[in-house]
């Protein structure tokens, strides 16, 4: 009984692993990185190692998204207007927070 | 007794499918968050409960980073979509 | 005895993850995913945690445990759902077509007029 546990969750992180590289929007493939670092602090604890998923926990699942999240956020997300397959629906709908928010506080703009 | 633990914990883990679904297929990064922040409360239960199974008190230990930061860690996202981090 | 009640609780909490879990797969608004999330994920994962303390006893490790947890959960969980929806709402996340109501539209339109200045009273511009 012990092992459907552990083959489940490694089932689990591989297609959360998947999906970070299939997911087309910056926001999403965080987002599925930091469900990989849950998941993986949980398959630690299943094998056994306590400490290893404890840093784990700490360092996948938290402090690596936000590490994610600070860079994606410092560099400037500019979407072609003429970008084929759906991938542009996506991905100009959740980067307008990000640019509009650089646009407002460029202080270039002020001096000019 | 320590058998029912096993089950509820396959059964928290076979919920979190059906979230990780949701957090493939999310049109928009709010739908993700959503179904990252059910995902979380189900390891951190399966991980309870397979802390009871196993009968080890240390392994209680590492619940507490997803109940905590796992909450923590949504309120942060939705910031973070309404003005940006920094 | 004490597995048939643990066998209970921890059923009545599953049958509301599992509820909670297929309305986050199927609900068809960002909206309603928050509200089915919220709710029954909260109310599915209280009576797990009491079946475990059901199970192990109330004090001890377990218990210490289960209780933190079980607080940090009902601080946090709605506060968590209300700055996301919040966050949603703002950013323009378009409801389901079948939804026939929208509440707090003036405050929105208020917002967009003015950037940043008017964002906290919305009750100026509805007067």
């Amino acid at each position: 009984m012990f092992w459907a546990l552990d083959y489940l969750v490694l089932a689990l992180v591989l297609a959360c692993a998947v999906l970070v590289v299939r997911i087309r929007s910056l926001n999403g493939a965080v987002m599925a990185l930091s469900a990989v670092g849950v998941l993986l602090g949980l398959l630690f604890i299943v094998l056994g190692a306590p400490d290893v998923a404890h840093a784990q926990l700490v360092v996948g699942a938290i402090a690596l998204p936000v590490l994610y999240l600070i860079a994606i956020g410092k560099t400037r997300t500019d979407v072609p207007e003429d970008d084929p397959s759906g991938a542009s629906t996506d991905r100009t709908e959740e980067a307008d927070p990000c640019t509009r928010e650089t646009r407002i506080e460029d202080p270039s703009q002020e001096r000019s | 007794m320590s058998s029912l633990y096993l089950v509820v914990a396959l059964a928290e883990v076979a919920i979190a499918v059906l979230l990780t679904v949701r957090l493939g297929l999310g049109p928009t990064t709010c739908d993700r968050i959503v179904a990252l922040n059910a995902l979380t409360t189900q390891a951190m239960l399966a991980l309870l409960f397979f802390a009871a199974y196993a009968d080890r008190t240390g392994y209680l230990d590492a619940a507490l980073w997803p109940a905590s930061f796992g909450y923590l860690g949504t309120i942060v996202w939705a910031r973070y979509l309404e003005r940006g981090l920094l | 005895m004490k597995e048939l009640v643990f066998a209970v609780v921890a059923l009545v909490g599953l049958g509301f993850s599992l509820s909670g879990a297929v309305g986050v797969l199927r609900m068809p608004d960002v909206y309603t995913r928050i509200q089915c999330s919220s709710k029954t994920v909260t109310m599915g994962a209280l009576p797990v945690l009491a079946a475990l303390l059901i199970g192990e006893g109330p004090f001890g490790q377990y218990g210490s445990r289960v209780l933190l947890i079980a607080v940090l959960l009902g601080v946090l969980n709605p506060a968590a759902a209300h700055a996301l929806a919040r966050a949603a709402y703002r950013t323009g996340v378009p409801m389901w077509r079948g939804a026939v109501q929208d509440e707090s539209l003036p405050q929105r339109n208020g917002e967009r007029d003015g950037e940043r200045g008017g964002s906290g009273k919305p009750d100026e511009r509805q007067g």
